[in-house]
C-alpha cells in the first residue's frame, strides 16, 4: 500500500510554465516534429519569456517557434529543422541576423551531454567531434586522453538544465509518467533529457489513475522523483505527431510554414493561433474537433504499406 | 532505355554495396536534399537485396524494414507498424556507430572540399553566417566512425569548394595521416557520387580525384563546377549506363516516386 502522503504534482498549463524565469536554460523533448511539448511551448510564448537557452538533440518547429517569438538567446542541439517542409525559417533569420547564438552538436554530443548527467558523471568520452569545427565553437567538447589506452577522445559536458519540458501519453497526479507500449524509439532520449533537468515539466495526453499506473508499471519511463510538474494537455504535440495516438496535422504545418517565410507573416501566425487563445484548450477550439480528429483519424497517406 | 539521373546514381551506389555490410539511413530531410541522402541510398539498397546481396539497412530506429513497401509519411503511426526486424531506442542505434558497427555511411551536405570534409552547419562566418543551415546531425558520426562513407551530392560550384566554412563532417581533414592522428575508427570516404561524375580520393594525397564522368557531360562541365583541382586519370571512363533490367526494377521498387521524387512527408 503506498503513503497516503504522496503530494500531488497536477497542476495548470499556466502554473507550470510560471515557474520558468527569464534567462532559464530549458531543455525540450521530443524529435523533429515527432512529439514536442507544443501546449508548453506556446504557453512559454504566451508568457513572454525571455532570454532562455534552449537544449534538445533533434529539433524543429518548437524551437523555431520559440525563436520566432523572440523567447530565445541561445540555441544548443544538433539541428533544427522542419522535416520534409525545409530549413526552419526563423531559425535562420535570428542567427543570420545575430539575434540568436548557436551551440552546435553532432547527434551523438547532444544525446550524451543529457546522458552523462542522468547517469551521475560531468562527461562522456565520445570519438566523433574529433577534428571538426564542433570542437572549435563549442566550449562542452574538449579532448582528452584515455588512461588505459591513450586514445584521444572529446569529453561531452554533461549539462543540467534548470528545467525540461517533455510530452508523454499518461500520468497519474503524482508526477509517474508513462507511454505506450507503441511509442517510437527516436523519442528515446526523453528520459536522459528528463532525468538530467533540475526541474521536470510534462505534458500528457491523459491523466489515468494511480491504480492503473500501478497495474501497468512497465510503462513508466520517468518516475515521480524526477517530476516536477505534470499537465494535462490532450493533442499536446499538435501539430507533430504522436506515436500511434495522432499523426501530423499537414495542414497545420504547412500553414506554419509558409507564414514563417517573413518576421511580419510569422507575427501574425503567432497572434492569430498561440497570442490571441487564452490557453491549451482555447487552442483546441480553435483548431476545431475535425482538425484534431483528422490528425488522428485520417486513413495514412502511405501507398502500399500496412496502415496504422 | 531512357532513364533518370537518380537512377543512373541509384544503380552505381548500389554496386558499391557488399554482402555482410551494414547501412545507416537517416529519415532526412525535404526536397533535394532528401532524394541524395535518402532516396538514393534506400533505392540502391533494394537493388542490392535483389541481386542478393545480405545488406543490412537501418533507417533511423529500424533495422530491416521493408523498403519495398515504405510508408509515404514518415509520421510515427506509419513507421510503428513498418514491418521491421527490430526498432531499437535511437542512442541504442547511435552506440551501434561508435562501436564500428556501420560499414556504410550515406552521407551528404551542403559543401564538400577537395579532402571530403562536409559542412551542413553554416555558410560564411560560424557567428555571423551568410545562410545557416539545418545543423550537423548525425552526420559527424557517420563521417567519424563508419567504416567507409558514400557522400552523395548535387555538383556545383557552390557545394565544391577549396575549404568547407565549417567542418562539420570529417573527411581526410587536413590532408594524408589527419584520421589517424585522431585515432578515428572509421576509414573516411571512399566515393563521391554528383549529378555529373562519381569520384574518389587518391590514397597518397587524399585528395578528390574523378573516377568516371556521366554520359553526356564534359570534362569542361565537370571543371566549370568544381572549386578546386580535381585529379584525372589519362583517359576519363564513362560511367557506366544502368542496365534496363536495373531501371525496370527501380521503376518497380519506386513505383510512386517516394524515394526518387522525394514524395514522402
Amino acid at each position: 500500500m503506498p503513503s497516503t502522503g504522496i503530494p500531488e504534482r497536477l497542476v495548470s498549463v499556466e502554473e507550470a510554465i510560471a515557474a520558468i524565469p527569464d534567462g532559464a536554460s530549458v531543455a525540450i523533448g521530443g524529435h523533429t516534429l515527432r512529439r514536442h511539448p507544443m501546449a508548453l511551448v506556446r504557453e512559454i510564448i504566451r508568457q513572454g519569456k525571455r532570454g532562455l537557452h534552449l537544449l534538445g538533440w533533434n529539433n524543429g518547429i518548437d524551437m523555431d517557434m520559440l525563436v520566432g517569438a523572440g523567447c530565445a538567446r541561445v540555441v544548443e542541439t544538433s539541428y533544427v529543422g522542419m522535416g520534409a517542409l525545409g530549413l526552419a525559417r526563423n531559425m535562420r533569420r535570428a542567427v543570420e541576423s545575430g539575434q540568436v547564438e548557436t551551440v552546435d552538436h553532432s547527434e551523438t554530443t547532444a544525446i550524451d551531454m543529457f546522458r552523462a548527467t542522468a547517469l551521475g558523471v560531468d562527461f562522456l568520452p565520445n570519438r566523433t567531434p574529433l577534428g571538426t569545427d564542433l570542437m572549435t565553437y563549442n566550449d562542452g567538447l574538449v579532448e582528452i586522453t584515455s588512461p588505459f589506452t591513450g586514445q584521444t577522445y572529446a569529453a561531452v559536458r554533461g549539462v543540467q538544465p534548470d528545467f525540461a519540458i517533455l510530452h508523454a501519453h499518461t500520468a497519474d497526479v503524482h508526477g509517474n509518467v508513462q507511454l505506450d507500449e507503441a511509442n517510437w524509439y527516436d523519442n528515446s532520449v526523453d528520459s536522459f533529457i528528463g532525468r538530467a533537468a533540475t526541474h521536470v515539466i510534462v505534458s500528457v495526453e491523459q491523466i489515468v489513475s494511480t491504480d492503473y499506473v500501478r497495474s501497468h508499471p512497465r510503462q513508466t519511463y520517468l518516475p515521480r522523483e524526477y517530476v516536477t510538474a505534470v499537465v494535462h494537455a490532450p493533442f499536446g504535440a499538435h501539430p507533430c505527431c504522436c506515436d500511434a495516438r495522432y499523426g501530423y496535422d499537414q495542414a497545420e504545418l504547412r500553414a506554419y510554414y509558409e507564414a514563417s517565410k517573413s518576421a511580419e507573416t510569422f507575427d501574425a501566425y503567432l497572434t492569430d493561433r498561440v497570442r490571441s487563445v487564452r490557453d491549451h484548450w482555447e487552442y483546441l477550439d480553435k483548431v476545431g474537433v475535425a482538425g484534431l480528429l483528422t490528425a488522428a483519424t485520417r486513413p495514412s497517406v502511405t501507398q502500399g504499406a500496412v496502415q496504422a | 532505355m531512357t532513364y533518370t539521373i537518380e537512377e543512373l546514381l541509384a544503380a552505381r551506389v548500389s554496386a558499391e554495396l557488399e554482402d555482410g555490410g551494414l547501412g545507416f539511413i537517416g529519415l532526412g530531410t525535404g526536397g533535394r536534399s532528401f532524394v541524395f541522402a535518402v532516396g538514393i541510398p534506400s533505392i540502391a539498397i533494394a537493388l542490392a537485396h535483389r541481386r542478393g546481396i545480405d545488406f543490412i539497412a537501418q533507417y533511423g530506429v529500424a533495422l530491416e524494414p521493408d523498403i519495398e513497401n515504405a510508408p509515404g509519411c514518415f509520421e510515427d503511426r506509419n513507421l510503428l507498424a513498418w514491418p521491421a526486424a527490430a526498432n531499437l531506442p535511437v542512442e541504442t542505434c547511435l552506440d551501434g556507430f561508435k562501436r564500428g558497427k556501420m560499414t556504410v555511411g550515406f552521407i551528404s551536405g551542403a559543401q564538400i572540399d577537395k579532402f571530403g570534409n562536409l559542412n551542413s552547419v553554416a555558410i560564411g562566418d560560424y557567428h555571423k553566417p551568410k545562410v545557416r543551415l539545418v545543423g550537423a546531425i548525425a552526420q559527424p558520426d557517420h563521417a567519424a566512425n563508419a567504416k567507409r562513407t558514400i557522400i552523395i551530392l548535387p555538383h556545383s560550384r557552390r557545394t565544391f569548394v577549396e575549404k568547407v566554412d565549417y567542418r562539420s563532417g570529417f573527411g581526410f581533414g587536413d590532408g594524408p595521416g589527419h584520421r589517424e592522428r585522431l585515432g578515428l575508427i572509421g576509414g573516411g570516404p571512399s566515393k563521391v557520387f554528383t549529378d555529373l561524375a562519381v569520384l574518389d580520393f587518391e590514397p597518397e594525397s587524399c585528395r578528390m580525384r574523378v573516377v568516371s564522368v556521366h554520359p553526356g557531360v564534359t570534362r569542361e562541365q565537370v571543371v566549370a563546377e568544381t572549386g578546386f583541382e580535381l585529379i584525372w586519370p589519362d583517359d576519363v571512363p564513362v560511367t557506366p549506363r544502368p542496365t534496363a533490367e536495373e531501371v525496370a526494377a527501380i521503376r518497380e521498387i519506386d513505383k510512386d516516386g517516394k524515394f526518387l521524387n522525394g514524395r514522402i512527408f
